[in-house]
């Protein structure tokens, strides 16, 4: 052990301390914005909202300071605000983020050849649709965000502003997109921005044996065919739990039944007949955990002051519960949690680990534990034919808390 | 002194003062700063704290829980400042405390009182707007260069004057009272004692090693230090004559912990201090280390400092007749942490840290000792908490009587949370025209 391993402290000026007049606070421990925000019209809705701001200002401090590579971080952000967080804000965007990336690339990559659907809920601001489309061998893939109309508006605002983001999504000529004469709905060939209260979105009556022709209304462009990754960062949270239950089956029961309409119990994980067992979907969750100890109380009670209620963070407290809800919500495939503080322990390499400790110090490691054992990510699959979701079953997931 | 106990009364209500009277303030306190060396030595009684980050309210509740100034003697472990929203409140009342009382309050440095560190971590941000310009962060980080490094706290008991108010019995012992000695007591902020332990009392037989202790020649020997041979902690001493050692030994104070460069108190004084904290090297360790559950010397995940074992302690008391070490620098959700048998503890003064992790703080009473009993302890091997810091041949010494006092977080309402309009900015119009 040398001296010459110690990360060198001036790298702690980069991005300086100047002018930077707020606070980058986020005092509710908040690794958390970024969610769906319901119903765009309550107050209370307004302040869910707000945490999308929250999550791409995180982001941007992230990409900034060279934790994340994403050159539409930028994009889709107003000028106005403070793009610094603390370094432990910043370590929680980059592990949460590299986190649900690698899950995203083995759906992507395994069966290549295979097209596929992503549907992302509640995405907000997110650039994930615009990365994976301008990376270097786009992937064969239809993206769906769905999110409050006026979410979609400021994303159709910021893509209609922003020529990178234009050239991202293929759109070279007027006919390559069309937006709603309301301005909140988009669509491309492969991209599709749908302003949609999710809370619409309920699995059909279980006496209907076939999928409702006007379920699929809402959502221009799904084919219900493809193997569809379904995705929530921090999303569901805000729902009440039988919203966010309906939501999930929506998509699992309605739009993609599973093997003879009922996905229930069917863990094909091998080749059954595609006929027989419905069309694979996958799940990744990403959201708070463990609200019953000091920090989780305090976390719990902090963001009531903000008005935010997360209303599935009783019910899925524990990686357990979330590994159960899961299962219990059609993924028999395979269910899976960890938390953030596992993934950064676990999943990152020690050599990376090494990059990212030096871009910036961390003066509390405990606080960094506390915070990151508060915030998980959950991923569950239903098979279906074929082997899209392989690449999960590598993926180590955390002991039973 | 009258200016300054004005601006003591206005900070205690949570009120800046002038950039003119925080420009003299931190003049005055520099003089006196670089009087001390950079292990101060403070005698007991005592009461140590860990850190504060900001938390000016916590800061009043610690006053509240531990008593005043200049009744009670201070000793603040450093990280006055950042992440929390008054660290230009909390930093500025303690060092006009300094300034005001300076026998009765001693402020060592933290790795956060630092130009780098505050940057990034909150204190800059918060001078630049509060005072509207970098003036009062820059007189601020130039008091910290002057911040003693450590303190050796001399004279203490290893017996606890009980306080008789127990919440509920969980004494720890079934001796007969005159054979044991209160060892340990955790009290709530009501001063209700929660939890005690007991250890069989010193017995007062004379001790045969305290020459052999007494044989390093140096003359560095504190000059508040009481006058003693082989005062621990000092590398010994010149007065052949004494044989007055130290019941307990010496706590040794610092921030963060220990450095592979620093084996032994003196090395310590050796280091030239007045500078920004380097990025490596023994200052930059003490003030970044962490005690960690390992054999020997272990890579930080801080990125500075080192993890230090159980061993490194050990030895590290051992040979310089420490019977303690306390240092502050890690959140503990109980308010503090003993390891290694008692060999070293952590105190952490800011509770719900951040405003977030729902921790309890606290700050470590220890007693003086006035027995003058002019023994050296030696342990009899039934208690590992005061044993296990010394072994071979030289006499174990005894470990301080130790009482911590635990607080919560002071009322949300009075703290002012994170309300979305910045703190304290009314004081930004009349600072302008300056």
């Amino acid at each position: 052990m040398s001296a010459s391993q110690i990360p060198n402290l001036n790298t702690l000026r980069r991005g300086g301390g100047r002018g930077r007049f707020r606070g980058r606070g986020a005092a509710d421990g908040s690794l958390s914005g970024g969610g769906h925000r319901p119903r765009g019209t309550t107050s209370k809705d307004r302040v869910v909202q707000g945490t999308d701001n929250d999550a791409s200002v995180s982001r941007l401090s992230a990409v900034a300071l060279g934790y994340l590579q994403d050159p539409f971080a930028k994009t889709v952000l107003g000028t106005e605000f403070e793009t610094r967080r603390l370094p432990i804000i910043n370590r929680g965007t980059y592990v949460r983020t590299t986190a649900i990336d690698r899950l995203v690339n083995q759906f992507l990559s395994q069966e290549p050849q295979t097209k596929k659907q992503i549907i992302s809920l509640g995405a907000g601001t997110d650039t994930r649709a615009f990365r994976l489309f301008a990376s270097q061998s786009p992937p064969n893939l239809i993206y769906h965000e769905i999110d409050f109309a006026v979410n979609t508006t400021a994303k159709i605002k910021f893509i209609h502003s922003t020529p990178t983001l234009q050239r991202a999504l293929g759109i070279g000529r007027p006919g390559d997109a069309t937006v709603s004469d309301t301005g909140d709905a988009l669509h491309t060939d492969a991209y599709h921005l749908h302003p949609l209260d999710l809370r619409s979105l309920k699995r059909a009556p279980v006496t209907s044996d076939a999928p409702q022709a006007d379920s699929r209304i809402y959502l221009r462009g799904v084919d219900t065919t493809l193997p569809t990754l379904l995705i929530s960062e921090c999303c569901l949270v805000y729902l009440s739990p039988s919203e966010a239950a309906d939501v999930v089956g929506y998509f699992t029961e309605t739009l993609f039944p599973g093997a003879g309409g009922k996905s229930n119990g069917d863990a094909a994980g091998g080749d059954t007949g595609r006929a027989d067992s419905g069309t694979p979907v996958g799940l990744i969750l990403y959201e708070p955990i463990r609200p019953n100890d000091a920090f989780g109380r305090t976390m719990v009670s902090n963001l009531a002051t903000r008005g935010i209620h997360l209303q599935t963070l009783q019910q899925y407290a524990s990686l357990a519960a979330q590994r159960r809800r899961l299962q219990e919500q059609g993924f028999s495939g395979g269910q899976a949690a960890a938390d953030v503080d596992f993934i950064w322990k676990r999943w990152v390499s020690e050599e990376e680990k090494e990059r990212v400790s030096g871009l910036e110090m961390l003066d509390e490691m405990e606080e960094w534990r506390l915070l990151a054992q508060h915030y998980c990510i959950a991923w569950g699959w239903r098979e279906g034919s074929g082997g899209v979701f392989d690449g999960w079953r590598g993926l180590e997931e955390q002991p039973a808390d | 002194m009258g200016d300054l106990d004005r601006a003591i009364a206005q900070l205690r209500a949570c009120r800046l003062i002038p950039e003119t009277q925080v420009r003299e303030l931190c003049y005055k306190a520099r003089e006196l700063l670089i009087e001390e060396g950079n292990v101060v030595c403070v005698d007991a009684p005592v009461t140590i704290c860990g850190d504060i980050h900001g938390q000016f309210h916590d800061l009043m509740e610690l006053f509240r829980v531990g008593g005043d100034v200049p009744d009670t003697n201070y000793l603040f472990m450093g990280d006055f400042v950042d992440r929390g929203f008054y660290s230009l409140e909390s930093f500025l009342l303690l060092l006009c405390l300094k300034v005001r009382y300076p026998d009765r309050i001693t402020l060592i440095r933290g790795n956060h009182e630092s130009r780098q560190i505050t940057t990034v971590y909150g204190f800059y941000d918060e001078c630049i707007r509060k005072y509207g310009s970098a003036n009062v962060w820059r007189y601020c980080c130039e008091v910290f260069d002057y911040l003693a490094l450590g303190a050796l706290v001399l004279g203490t008991s290893s017996e606890l004057e009980p306080t008789g108010l127990a919440m509920n019995d969980s004494t720890q012992s079934t001796m007969p009272i005159d054979d044991v000695e209160l060892e340990t007591e955790v009290l709530n902020s009501k001063g209700e004692v929660t939890y005690s332990s007991y250890r069989p009392r010193q017995s007062a037989s004379s001790d045969t090693s305290a020459e052999n202790r007494n044989i390093s020649p140096s003359g560095d020997i504190p000059s508040q230090a009481p006058l003693r041979t082989g005062a621990p902690g000092t590398g010994a001493s010149g007065e052949g004559g004494g044989s007055y050692s130290s019941r307990t030994g010496a706590v040794l104070c610092v921030h963060g912990g220990l450095s592979p460069l620093i084996d032994t108190v003196d090395k310590i004084r050796l280091i030239d201090r007045k500078q920004e904290v380097p990025h490596e090297g023994a200052m930059c360790d003490l003030l970044w280390s962490d005690p960690d559950e390992i054999d020997g010397w272990g890579l930080s995940p801080r990125g500075a400092g080192f993890l230090f074992g159980g061993d490194i302690v050990k030895q590290f008391n051992y040979r310089n007749d420490l019977s303690l070490i306390a240092r502050a620098h890690q959140l503990v959700m109980e308010g503090y942490k003993e390891m290694f048998d008692g060999g070293i503890v952590t105190v952490w003064s800011a509770p719900n840290y951040c405003y977030r992790c729902g921790n309890v703080a606290s700050i470590l009473e220890l007693g003086e000792d006035t027995s003058n009993g002019g023994t050296v302890t030696r342990s009899n091997g039934d208690y590992g908490r005061s044993n296990g810091v010394m072994t071979g041949d030289k006499p174990g010494v005894r470990s301080p009587g130790r009482r911590y006092r635990v607080f919560e977080a002071a009322a949300q309402d009075t703290r002012g949370m994170p309300a979305k309009k910045p703190v304290a900015d009314y004081f930004l119009p009349s600072q302008q025209a300056i």
